[in-house]
């Protein structure tokens, strides 16, 4: 998709095992002297959804923010192993980190608007590429708040501020801001903590129609959610990969003790 | 049982709110309340004092009666009244040269001089200058002399004085040189003329204006030569009307003749010549052009003029470029009169004068054009004065009663129009706004214009906030979102002690070292001001040439280590080819040696016109901008680094660069808080006092001109009050230009805060 992503050093460096198409290898993580990731290898599919749970301060978002190298803001990260994305390690020196981050979209825990219109907000990152042409700009606007279930209720009120709505329609509007960006991931974080359950059940319905064009990734505290958006699911414990499998396996039959404790509500 | 009350007593205990706690919070509550209020009063305090001390500036003249004295019987043989300058021994100055002194203070009751003026000649005129206080008489054989109507004071054991009159008398000079009547004589001297001029009727019954000026023999101890008789003219020719006026100026400098029709003659006495200079109608616009009456203000150069209808119009001497002299214009227009004005008495302190009009009476203050008190009394006026001191009122009515008042108009000079109007002063071509509070002379008028300081303030803050708001912005910009964390750090707290340099030492610096630097620099700076801009994109240009695996190799946030050299090295270039430049662009001709050089400091003022001084406001501006820069730069960083990281990591997590983020997310957010910054940056600029009384040369200009220096609302308080006597004019003109201080912050604050409002509501953050 990205020329200088795809260039000629790049897919000489190619993992072998290509199938794959997010693969975590070794990956460990420190905030400082705190270690907060272990450790950690797993491959995840192209198209399906892959849900992370566990106890809270497990690691789940900062692993999830590896994936777009958002860790990195803060001077206090440090990493070894790696992560590669189609084979390709994001910490390539080939790679920048802007057009990963094109390609890897990501919705926050807290929904964050920017203080711009709501149209602005769905734009914005076909502006900040440069991209001005106002029928294309109109075009994918509607494509992508109409993907976010959100089309309906605000398509008369565009020029209005994004804090003008409501929580549940401001984190569909920075789902429907990640879409317009057309990633091949999309990165939640807890995308229906705070939402109340009609909105909950709009966004996974959103997840499922999603999940044909775009390898999502979520983090959810919420066991029914999980169960039920998912196709595999992946449980950390204290920096660590305790078990990851296919979602029913997970669910019904898991392999370690302390997966069955907390899928079953007996811990965390 | 015991045990169960108790752990009942507890459970109810455990909802109710510890009374020390209660205690405590109501405590700090009133505590809070209290401190508030007491910080806006004192606000308010500062400002209602600063408000009391200028309200007297805006009042006018207070006149309470203080006694009545019936001094004669016989009014029509009054010629004038005066008094000495303590206000206790008025006198009366009658047709045959005799003086009437009424003791008002003391027991000596009324005290008769007698005939001033010698016998062996017959008055046949007398007339009463009371700008000099000389009484001039004519005789009938053609001569004329003159008497000073002066006071004495004499101090008792006890300091207690008693003033007595002390009236000195010249000899007779001929004036006619044929032995005719004299009508009317009036005679000025200064130190360089004594001029006397009249009308003599000869034995035809023809009338003749003489003039005849005399010369003083001088001494060996500079005073009190013998006075002789010098050249004598005679302007009947020259005058072709009949003459209503004769009055010569005090100083002897020129006499004004005012024909019945309403035209002027304007005799000079110069070199030893009297000519007439010029011819013109006061109310020649009007329709009725006649001259009620003409006199002469303090000072010489302005005469007072009132026409029939009540006109009043002051008229100055002032040069006249096409002429190339110096000649009458109108300079003032006062509102008309309500009675026809017959008596015209100046005061011998400052511009003021009195109109008295039947029972009307009009304070009027030449320099600001204001009518500073009037009244209709129930008497008929038909003598006044104005004590010397201005601090009397007298007035003569027809029964011969004098009424002396207690005149308070401790601020004549004040006035809106003279803070913030133009205003022609006395030898200015045109009305201007002019800050002059001093001056070398006793008949100075200070000159109290803020409009110079309000520019000179505006310009300061002007150029300053040109070199800081963008430095310090960019700096803050940087800082917050670029910079690498661990250099972020060090970088605040160096601001801050930036901050803390006090501003008399930057002034120092200014004014010892950058001021001489930059006095022979100035292209240098132009190049370094140009060349950094240029070297830090062609920089950058290079770096987005460069592969991303190269560029990837620095951290990010620490670019500026690549970077800075560079601009170090552009620097010391761009200083060093400065004279370079100097030498192909800032070529003039050296107007004294008629050479080519190459130098900024002619090229500027004969390029624009415009004047170049070694303290300028650019000194000023760099001076002001580092003392400024801190201040913006740390309230600017934290609002941009109080940015919600949300918005942040939201915009970077779409693609856009780090710049894209800065400007499209953290700036707008931002903005109330940069609004803040630059509006503290101001008011510290508005009223910084120090870099601007050392760096500048104080001089109250009008101007924008970068290389000229301005004298600031703050620097001319520092500037000026040692000179300012306590509760005087100046004092508390200074006071007001406090208050213009207080009021212009307060108006840009005033519209920074609903701008910084406006933005909030558009960009405040979610929570
Ligand atoms: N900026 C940071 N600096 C230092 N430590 C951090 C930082 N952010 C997170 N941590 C630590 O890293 C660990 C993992 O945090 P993380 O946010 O990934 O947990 P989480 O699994 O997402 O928890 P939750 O479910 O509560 O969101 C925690 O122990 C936390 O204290
Ligand atoms: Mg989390």
């Amino acid at each position: 998709m990205n020329p200088q992503w795809q260039n000629r050093a790049a897919s000489r460096r190619r993992d072998p095992r290509g199938r794959d198409y997010i693969s975590v290898k070794d990956y460990c993580f420190w905030f400082g002297q705190a270690q907060v990731l272990k450790g950690l290898n797993l491959d995840m599919q192209k198209g399906s959804v892959t849900a992370f749970i566990g106890p809270s301060g497990c690691g789940k978002s900062t692993l999830l923010r590896s994936f777009n190298r958002l860790n990195e803001l803060n001077p206090q990260a440090r990493h070894r192993g790696d992560i590669a994305i189609e084979g390709l390690s994001i910490y390539d020196p080939a790679v920048e980190v802007i057009s990963l981050r094109k390609r890897v979209g990501m919705v926050f825990q807290k929904s964050n608007p920017f203080p711009k219109s709501i149209y602005e907000n769905v734009v914005y990152s076909l502006r900040v590429a440069g991209e001005n042409n106002k029928s294309i700009l109109d075009e994918v606007a509607e494509n992508s708040l109409r993907s976010a279930a959100l089309w309906e209720e605000v398509k008369d009120r565009l020029g209005e501020s994004a804090f003008s709505l409501s929580l549940g329609q401001m984190q569909r509007l920075c789902i429907a801001r990640a879409i317009a960006n057309e990633p091949e991931v999309i990165l939640m974080d807890e995308p229906c903590s705070a939402l109340d359950p009609i909105a909950t059940a709009k966004i996974e319905e959103l997840i499922h129609e999603l999940k044909v064009k775009y390898t999502i990734i979520i983090v959810t505290h919420n066991m029914q959610q999980a169960a039920r958006v998912s196709d595999s699911t992946a449980f950390f414990y204290t920096g660590n990969l305790i078990e990851y499998n296919k979602t029913q396996e997970i669910f019904l039959n898991p392999q370690n003790d302390k997966t069955e404790a907390y899928v079953s509500g007996r811990s965390g | 049982m015991k045990n169960q009350s108790q752990s009942h007593h507890r459970t109810l205990e455990r909802f109710q709110v510890s009374r020390r706690i209660g205690w405590f919070d109501r405590f700090m509550n009133h505590f809070i309340v209290v401190g508030g209020l007491m910080v806006i009063a004192a606000v308010m305090g500062i400002f209602v004092f600063i408000f009391l001390q200028v309200a007297p500036l805006f009042h006018g003249a207070e006149v309470k009666l203080l006694s009545r004295h019936k001094l004669t019987d016989t009014v029509d043989s009054v010629v004038a009244v005066d008094l000495d300058e303590w206000g206790e021994l008025p006198v009366l100055i009658q047709k045959d040269g005799s003086l009437r002194y009424r003791d008002l203070k003391g027991d000596r009751g009324i005290i008769e001089n007698g005939q001033v003026f010698q016998a062996g000649e017959t008055l046949s005129s007398i007339h009463y200058n009371s700008l000099n206080r000389l009484l001039v008489a004519g005789s009938n054989s053609g001569r004329f002399a003159y008497a000073k109507v002066g006071y004495r004071p004499e101090y008792d054991s006890l300091s207690v004085r008693t003033v007595h009159p002390d009236v000195t008398r010249s000899d007779w000079f001929d004036l006619s040189g044929k032995g005719e009547r004299i009508l009317f004589v009036d005679y000025g001297e200064g130190d360089s003329n004594k001029l006397a001029v009249g009308i003599c009727l000869d034995s035809e019954g023809n009338r003749h204006v003489r003039a005849v000026s005399l010369e003083q023999d001088l001494s060996l101890f500079g005073e009190g030569g013998k006075i002789s008789l010098g050249a004598r003219f005679d302007l009947t020719e020259a005058i072709d009307q009949a003459i209503q006026q004769i009055d010569v100026a005090p100083d002897g400098g020129l006499v004004l003749i005012v024909a019945e029709n309403g035209e002027v003659f304007v005799f000079f006495n110069q070199g030893g010549k009297l000519e007439l200079g010029q011819r013109f109608e006061p109310f020649g616009d009007l329709p009725d052009r006649r001259v009620g009456g003409a006199d002469f203000l303090l000072g010489d150069t302005s005469a007072v003029f009132t026409g029939w209808e009540g006109e009043n119009r002051v008229y100055s001497l002032s040069l006249d470029r096409d002429k190339g002299k110096r000649l009458y214009a109108r300079t003032k227009e006062f509102e008309p009169m309500p009675e026809l004005p017959e008596g015209y008495f100046p005061g011998v302190r400052n511009n003021s004068f009195l109109l008295v009009g039947n029972h009307h009476a009009s304070l009027r203050f030449s320099t600001t054009e204001s009518i500073r008190w009037q009244r209709n009394f129930e008497f008929e006026i038909i003598r006044g004065l104005i004590g010397e001191k201005y601090d009397r009122l007298g007035f003569l009515d027809r029964t011969g009663t004098f009424h002396l008042f207690h005149l308070r108009d401790p601020h004549p000079q004040a006035g809106l129009r003279a803070f913030l109007g133009k205003v022609r002063y006395e030898g200015q071509a045109e009305p201007d706004y002019v800050w002059q509070s001093t001056g070398g002379t006793d008949d100075f008028e200070p000159k109290l214009s803020l409009v110079p300081l309000i520019i000179g303030s505006l310009k300061g803050t002007l150029y300053a906030m040109l070199f800081a708001a963008p430095i310090a912005l960019l700096g803050a910009l940087y800082t917050s979102q670029f910079l690498h964390p661990k250099w972020r750090d060090h970088v605040k707290p160096t601001m801050e002690i930036m901050a803390s340099l006090p501003s008399v030492v930057l002034g120092f610096m200014a004014a010892l070292w950058l001021a001489p630097l930059l006095d022979t620099r100035v292209p240098s700076l132009l190049l370094v001001l140009l060349g950094v801009p240029c070297a830090t994109l062609a920089c950058n240009w290079c770096w987005g040439q460069l592969p991303h695996r190269v560029r990837t190799s620095i951290p990010a946030g620490l670019e500026f280590l690549l970077l800075s050299p560079i601009i170090l090295i552009t620097c010391i270039l761009c200083w060093k080819a400065g004279p370079l430049a100097e030498e192909i662009l800032f070529v003039v001709t050296n107007p004294e040696t008629g050479e080519r050089v190459a130098d900024f400091r002619l090229w500027w003022p004969e390029f624009t016109g415009a004047t170049y001084t070694q303290r300028n406001s650019l000194v000023v501006g760099f001076m002001m901008g580092f003392a400024v820069i801190p201040v913006i730069f740390s309230i600017a960083e934290d609002s941009l680094s109080n940015v919600p990281k949300s918005l942040r990591s939201g915009s970077l997590a779409l693609g856009a660069s780090r710049w894209q983020t800065a400007v499209n997310i953290v700036l707008p957010t931002a903005s109330p808080g940069i609004i803040s910054a630059l509006l503290i940056g101001i008011s510290r600029a508005l009223g910084e006092t120090m870099i601007v009384v050392m760096a500048t040369g104080n001089t109250p200009l009008k101007d924008f001109n970068i290389f000229s220096g301005m004298r600031a609302l703050s620097a001319n308080i520092v500037v000026e009050f040692p000179q300012a006597p306590f509760q005087g004019t100046l004092y508390r003109t200074l006071f007001l230009g406090a208050l213009t201080l207080f009021i212009m912050t307060f108006i840009i604050n005033t519209m920074a805060e609903v701008l910084r409002q406006h933005l909030r509501n558009r960009y405040k953050a979610v929570r």
